[in-house]
């Protein structure tokens, strides 16, 4: 059978109808096989990248937060470290000085003490010194005198002597 | 020169042709579709090879129909990427010799048809009914019959640049073919081979079939969205 041509320029409601169906068919696949998984695609990857940033933007915004906070708190730190260790220092010269002066007080009650005990020492000693000369006065003049008279009278003669002279 | 070879007639109607064009059409569409579908293959968030091409091409070509048609036009970019694949692939399979569809006036008139549809829809979509029929007596009534005149003109313009374009390749490949064949049995006619129809072909083909089909499926589409865009606004 031989071929059958159509002529080279024809229109032809069927052939017309039959390119339409065509193009509307092509576009159908241009638009489910190629732009909308495409398309989709592109929209994931676009939020993907704007949580991202929100992300981002989000622990940027915490981080500076953060900072904020530990620079505060490091200022406060250091004026605290101030504060304690002038309140130390403080504490630590009043201290002192209430050592100092305990010690200046006991040292002069201590000198005053001696001073009183070394008084009545004194006292004391020149008291056993007068009954000693007492005695030994006693003793002589009765040995100078052999004759026993009462020793308490003579005593008291000779501390009058004593006082007299001394 | 022929036309479109006719294979077999469904018979109804008096006979229904089913013919070159129409068959080349349906393998432009299988390349299509076998072509979306790879591309579009194993969509990875991070885009590698031809992922990264084929996101490209679909956002140069929205891009492209953001700034042709204006904003809120982007439905329309898969039907202007159709109508430029169709075109494209259509007159490019010349080069693996078959019968280009876009060389049959009934394809180049389908389409022109349709884009004539979306142009007076948009038009009433968007300036209503009555506005429209009024452009018509624009600037005075008597402009009217050219005015419907210019309108018609549209599609038959469009399809007659595009057919022509590609027919006459069609026609000036198929005289140079010949006459080199004429030629080389003239001077060589002791070889078995027309010897001089190879590779001189070639470089009118790079013309008539390569750049002619890139160039017409561009201007095609890109006429298409000024229409439409126009229509809208």
């Amino acid at each position: 059978m031989e071929a059958i041509f159509q002529s080279f320029v024809t229109i032809g409601w069927w052939e017309l109808c039959v390119t339409i169906c065509n193009l509307l068919i092509t576009f159908l696949i241009v638009k489910k096989f190629l732009f909308g998984p495409i398309n989709k695609m592109l929209e994931a990857r676009e939020n993907e990248v704007r949580e991202l940033y929100a992300t981002a933007e989000a622990d940027r915004t915490a981080a500076e937060t953060m900072k904020r906070d530990y620079t505060a708190s490091i200022a406060n730190a250091k004026d605290e470290a101030a504060q304690i260790t002038a309140n130390a220092t403080k504490r630590a010269t009043a201290r002192s000085e209430e050592i100092l002066a305990d010690a200046n007080r006991q040292a002069s009650d201590m000198v005053r003490k001696a001073e009183e005990s070394i008084e009545l020492e004194k006292k004391k000693t020149l008291n056993e010194i007068k009954d000693e000369i007492a005695g030994l006065s006693v003793m002589i003049a009765s040995k100078v005198v052999e004759k026993e008279i009462n020793e308490a009278d003579h005593k008291r003669m000779i501390e009058d002597f004593i006082s007299k002279v001394g | 020169m022929n036309g479109p070879q006719v294979y077999f007639e469904i018979p109804v109607l008096g006979g229904l042709p089913i013919t070159e064009s129409m068959r080349n059409q349906w393998f432009v569409m299988l390349l299509i579709l076998c072509l979306c579908v790879f591309l579009t293959r194993n969509l990875q968030k991070i885009p590698t090879g031809k992922q990264a091409l084929a996101e490209k091409a679909v956002v140069m070509l929205t891009n492209l129909v953001d700034s042709t048609m204006g904003e809120g036009c982007r439905h329309y970019a898969p039907f202007v990427a159709a109508i430029m694949m169709s075109s494209l692939f259509g007159s490019l399979i010349s080069v693996i010799g078959l019968r280009p569809t876009t060389a049959d006036l009934n394809t180049t008139l389908g389409w022109a048809l349709i884009v004539f549809f979306l142009i007076h829809y948009s038009n009433i979509k968007f300036h209503g009914l009555k506005a429209y029929l009024k452009g018509y007596l624009d600037p005075i009534f008597i402009m009217a019959p050219l005015n419907v005149l210019s309108e018609i003109a549209t599609p038959i313009s469009m399809s007659f640049r595009h057919f022509g374009n590609m027919a006459g390749g069609l026609v000036i490949t198929t005289l140079l073919l010949s006459g080199l064949a004429a030629f080389s049995n003239a001077i060589l006619g002791f070889l078995p081979v027309p010897l001089l129809q190879i590779g001189i072909p070639g470089v009118l083909s790079l013309y008539f079939d390569l750049f002619t089909a890139a160039m017409q499926a561009f201007i095609f589409s890109m006429l298409t969205m000024a229409y439409v865009g126009n229509a809208r606004s």
